[in-house]
C-alpha cells in the first residue's frame, strides 16, 4: 500500500522510550528511532532513557518548540498507564493533548518477547508505524465538562461500607449508606474478639 | 413461632419479630414476613397487640428509593465458604465439628451459651480442640486457589482465647503454612505456641466420629517429621475460608466492573489505582476487591473515601473527548446507530437524523461501526485512523503478521497483564486499540485482509465484564456476518478469529497469541493474494477513504 | 421456546448442537478446545 500523501503542515515528532533497560533491553531502540525517521511526515525522531521523567518530558517540550511539531508519539509503555502524563506534557508546550499518540514498546512488546531481539525490534517499528499513521490524522479535541452530584452512595454496610461513609460524611459530603440485613455491621458483628489486639468486634 | 438465629450462626433460636443483634443499628424489631403469623392477623396478631405506640404494620412494602449520585463506593463484603461440600472432615456428620464463624458465637459472651464454651452434642465443655486450617482456601481442586489472608491469624486468636480462658485446654492446628506476616502478628503466633498450642504441619486426611462419646479421631500425616499421627479431640474447628460474595454479579453489572480470575473485583491498576474501578466515579473498599482483615479493611475504605471525596470536591468530571458525532448531511435518518447504541445515547425518530447526547455517550463506537454510510465519526477514533493504522501496520512482510484488533478496557489490558507477568508469546502479532471491539467495523476487517493480513483476531471483554455494557454484542453479529461474507468470496473464514479476554487474563492472552500464530503459519501466499483480491471493494458512487460494501444490511 | 442450533469452532473445527432459548444472548466457547470464534451456521449473522 503507497503511504498517504504527504501534508505539508503536518509535523510528527517520534519520542522513542529505553525504560531503562525495559525496552533497550530487549529491543533495538536506536534502530527503532532510526525508522522513526524515516516515516511521512517526521520531522524529528529522540531516543530517551526515560521519558516519563522529567528530562524526557522537557526533551518532548524542547523538541515541540524547536521543531514546531504539531504531533507528537510516544513510543515507551502502555497508554493506560501513561497517556494522561504525556497528554499534560504535549499541553504544557501549547499542543492540544489530544495530538498525542502513544505506541506500547513495554507491555506488548520487549517485556512479552524477551528471547526475540529481531522479533521484538520489527514489531516496535510497526507499532510506532501505526501510531504515526493515527497521529498524522488526529485533530484536536475539546473535553466537555459534567458537574458531579454532590452526594455519595456506599453499596454495603459491613466495616468498610462503615468506615467509608464515616470518613465521607466528616468530610462535608451527603452519603447515602445501602445495607440488604436488618443491621450495619456486616460479618464483622458476628465476630467475637478480633486479632491482633483482641479487643470487641462490636 | 421460632426460627434458627441467623445471627448466632443458627445455634439458638428467635422469634419471627426480633432485634437481630443487642447492638443493631438501628436497634429496633424487624418482622421475618416468611415465617410471621401475622400475616394473616386470624392466625397471630399478637405482637400488634401489645405494641402501645402501634408499630407494627404487617402491610409494609418495599419502596424504591431514588437517589442521584457522583460517587460510588462499593463495599459489598464477603460470604464465609460454606464446608458443606467438602465433606472428608465430617461437617455436616458430626455434631462436634464446627465452622470457625460458630467458633466466634460459641466463645462469644453474647452467644447462644453466654460465652461458656461448650461442644454442640453435649454441651459438655471440650479440653483437646483441633483447628483444620485452609477450609476452602488454597485448594485449585475445588476451585477456590487463593488465600483467605485471614484464617491463620483468627485460628492464633481463637487458641490464645481458648488458653486464656481455660488454662487446661490443648490445642492443635494442622496446617498448609503459617502467614503471620501483619504488624504485631508473629508474636502473636509465638504466644500462642508459648501458651501450648501444638502446630502440626500436614492437613488432616481422615476424620472418624466415636460415636459412643462424640470424639474425633484425626489422622493427618504430620510433614515436618513424615510420620502419620493420630489424634483423638473433643472438637474440631474447621477454620473455613471466604469467597466473593454472591450478590458480587448483580452489582458488577449495573456498575459495568470487571472481577479477576478467583472472582474478586478488579481494580483499575493492582499497584498505582488499588481501590479505583475502571468506571470512573467507583471505589472498591474491604473484601469485595480482594480478601483482607479489619485493619486493611479500614485502610482501603479510608483511601476509597478520599478518592471519592476529591470527585465530588472537584464538582465536575471532564469526559474524554472520544465520543460520537453525526453528520447532519449524509445520515440516511436510518436509524441504525440508535438500536445499537448500549446507552440509548442517540435519539432518533423515523424520518429524522440520529442526534448524540454527548453527555450520555460513553465513546465505545459500536454507532461509528454500525454505520453504513460513513455518517457518524468516533472523536480520536476515527475511520480513517483507524484505517491508516492497518495499512501501516501491513505495510511491509504483511504475510509475517497476525491483525489483532483488541479493545481498551479488556483485551489490551490483558495483553497489558500479559506484560507484567512476564508471559512470553510469539512476536508476530500487531495489536490496535479500540475503545471496544464494537468499534472494530467490517471495513476496518476486510482492509486488512485487502492488505495481506494472513488473520484477522478481532477480541473484546467477556460477556460478563463488557465495559460498555453489552455493545460486545455487536462484535458478535458483526463477526458472523464477516464469516458469511468471507465464506462467499472464496477466503476462508478461519482466518478471521473472535476471543474475550478479560484484563486479568495475561496468561489466556499469550496463549491466544501463540494460537494465531499457529494458525497464521496455515495460511498460503495464493490464499492471501485471493483474499486481497477477492474483498476489494465493488466501486460506489462516491468513493470514500472508508469504502463499504453494500451486502451487509443490519438487521 | 428453544430450538436445536449448529455451531462451529473456527479454531478446531468441532462442530456442535446445542438447544438455544429465543432470544438467548450467551458467551460461546468450543466445548473442545474453550476458544470463542463459534460460528452459529444456520440464521448466522442474524439474531
Amino acid at each position: 500500500m503507497s503511504p498517504e500523501p504527504t501534508n505539508g503542515d503536518l509535523r510528527v515528532g517520534v519520542f522513542v522510550c529505553d525504560c531503562g533497560l525495559n525496552i533497550a533491553g530487549t529491543v533495538d531502540c536506536g534502530a527503532v528511532t532510526a525508522y522513526a525517521e524515516t516515516l511521512p511526515d517526521v520531522i524529528c525522531a529522540v531516543r530517551n532513557k526515560y521519558t516519563c521523567a522529567d528530562p524526557g518530558q522537557n526533551e518532548i517540550k524542547t523538541a515541540i518548540h524547536k521543531h514546531k511539531l504539531n504531533r507528537v508519539v510516544v513510543a515507551s509503555c502502555t497508554p493506560r498507564m501513561h497517556e494522561p502524563t504525556f497528554r499534560q506534557c504535549v499541553l504544557e508546550a501549547g499542543l492540544n493533548p489530544y495530538l498525542m499518540e502513544m505506541a506500547n514498546l513495554r507491555e506488548h512488546c520487549s517485556w512479552v518477547h524477551p528471547g526475540d531481539r529481531e522479533g521484538a525490534t520489527a514489531k516496535a517499528m510497526d507499532l510506532v508505524a501505526s501510531a504515526v499513521a493515527k497521529a498524522r490524522l488526529l485533530e484536536p479535541q475539546e473535553e466537555m465538562e459534567v458537574p458531579v452530584t454532590k452526594r455519595a452512595l456506599v453499596i454495603g454496610g459491613g466495616v468498610a461500607g462503615i468506615e467509608a461513609a464515616l470518613e465521607l460524611a466528616d468530610a462535608g459530603h451527603p452519603v447515602t449508606l445501602v445495607e440488604k440485613e436488618a443491621s450495619i455491621g456486616g460479618i464483622m458483628a458476628q465476630l467475637d474478639k478480633t486479632y491482633p489486639t483482641m479487643d470487641c468486634s462490636i | 413461632m421460632t426460627q434458627p438465629d441467623e445471627y448466632q450462626m443458627g445455634l439458638s433460636s428467635r422469634k419471627a419479630i426480633y432485634i437481630p443483634f443487642p447492638q443493631a443499628v438501628p436497634c429496633s424489631y424487624i418482622l421475618d414476613m416468611e415465617h410471621c403469623l401475622g400475616n394473616n392477623p386470624i392466625a397471630c396478631g399478637k405482637c400488634q397487640d401489645v405494641c402501645e405506640k402501634q408499630a407494627i404494620n404487617y402491610d409494609d412494602a418495599d419502596e424504591v428509593i431514588t437517589r442521584e449520585v457522583g460517587a460510588i463506593i462499593v463495599a459489598i463484603g464477603l460470604d464465609v465458604y460454606d464446608p458443606t461440600e467438602m465433606d472428608e472432615y465430617g461437617y455436616t456428620r458430626y455434631d462436634n465439628v464446627i465452622t470457625s464463624m460458630e467458633f466466634e458465637r460459641l466463645i462469644c459472651a453474647g452467644g447462644p451459651t453466654a460465652g461458656h464454651f461448650v461442644r454442640p452434642g453435649d454441651s459438655q465443655r471440650p479440653k483437646r480442640i483441633g483447628f483444620v486450617q485452609c477450609v476452602g482456601s488454597r485448594n485449585p481442586k475445588i476451585g477456590r486457589p487463593w488465600c483467605s489472608n485471614i484464617c491463620c491469624m483468627n485460628t492464633v486468636k481463637d487458641t490464645l482465647l481458648l488458653a486464656d480462658h481455660y488454662p487446661d485446654v490443648e490445642n492443635v492446628v494442622y496446617y498448609q503454612d503459617i502467614r503471620a506476616f501483619g504488624k504485631s502478628f508473629e508474636d502473636m503466633f509465638q504466644r500462642s505456641k508459648e501458651a501450648g498450642t501444638r502446630y502440626v504441619r500436614g492437613l488432616p486426611g481422615d476424620v472418624e466420629e466415636n460415636p459412643t462419646n462424640g470424639n474425633l479421631l484425626v489422622t493427618v500425616e504430620n510433614t515436618t517429621s513424615g510420620k502419620l499421627e493420630r489424634h483423638e479431640l473433643d472438637m474440631l474447628v474447621l477454620s473455613v475460608g471466604v469467597e466473593p460474595p454472591k450478590d458480587l454479579a448483580k452489582i458488577s453489572g449495573l456498575l459495568t466492573l470487571s472481577k479477576t480470575s478467583d472472582g474478586f473485583l478488579m481494580e483499575s491498576h493492582p499497584k498505582l489505582k488499588p481501590v479505583d474501578a475502571p468506571t470512573r466515579g467507583v471505589y472498591f473498599a474491604g473484601f469485595c476487591e480482594s480478601p483482607k482483615d479489619i485493619k486493611d479493611s479500614v485502610c482501603q475504605a479510608g483511601a476509597a473515601a478520599s478518592r471519592a471525596g476529591a470527585l465530588l470536591n472537584a464538582g465536575k468530571i471532564t469526559i474524554e473527548a472520544i465520543t460520537s458525532q453525526i453528520d447532519a448531511e449524509s445520515c440516511t435518518k436510518c436509524g441504525v446507530c440508535a438500536r445499537v447504541c448500549p446507552y440509548g445515547a442517540i435519539q432518533w425518530k423515523k424520518g429524522e437524523v440520529a442526534v448524540v447526547i454527548e453527555a450520555a455517550c460513553a465513546g465505545c463506537g459500536a454507532c461509528g461501526a454500525a454505520c453504513q454510510f460513513g455518517s457518524i465519526t468516533m472523536r480520536h477514533f476515527t475511520d480513517a485512523q483507524l484505517v491508516a493504522q492497518v495499512r501501516a501496520i501491513m505495510a511491509e512482510k504483511p504475510k509475517e503478521k497476525v491483525m489483532v484488533f483488541a479493545c481498551n478496557w479488556c483485551s489490551y489490558a490483558g495483553g497489558d497483564m500479559a506484560g507484567i507477568s512476564r508471559i512470553q508469546y510469539p512476536a508476530t502479532n500487531r495489536v490496535m486499540r479500540t475503545m471496544c471491539s464494537a468499534r472494530v467495523s467490517e471495513d476496518m476487517v476486510l482492509e486488512a485482509f485487502r492488505v495481506g493480513a494472513p488473520i484477522v483476531l478481532v477480541s473484546g471483554c467477556h460477556y460478563a465484564d463488557c465495559h460498555y455494557i453489552n455493545a460486545n454484542r455487536q462484535t458478535v453479529q458483526r463477526v458472523q456476518r464477516l464469516w458469511n461474507k468471507l465464506e462467499k468470496a472464496g477466503v476462508r473464514p478461519e482466518r478471521l478469529q473472535l476471543e474475550w479476554i478479560s484484563a486479568a487474563e495475561g496468561q489466556k492472552f499469550a496463549q491466544v497469541m501463540k494460537q494465531m500464530e499457529e494458525l497464521r503459519q496455515t495460511v498460503t501466499d495464493e490464499e492471501i493474494a485471493h483474499a486481497m483480491e477477492a474483498l476489494k471493494p465493488k466501486p460506489k458512487k462516491k468513493p470514500k477513504p472508508k469504502a463499504e460494501p453494500a451486502a451487509a444490511a443490519a438487521p | 421456546m428453544a430450538t436445536t442450533e449448529t455451531f462451529r469452532c473456527m479454531m478446531c473445527g468441532h462442530e456442535y448442537q446445542e438447544q438455544v432459548e429465543r432470544g438467548e444472548d450467551k458467551e460461546r466457547s468450543c466445548p473442545k478446545c474453550r476458544s470463542n470464534s463459534i460460528r452459529h451456521l444456520r440464521g448466522a449473522g442474524k439474531k
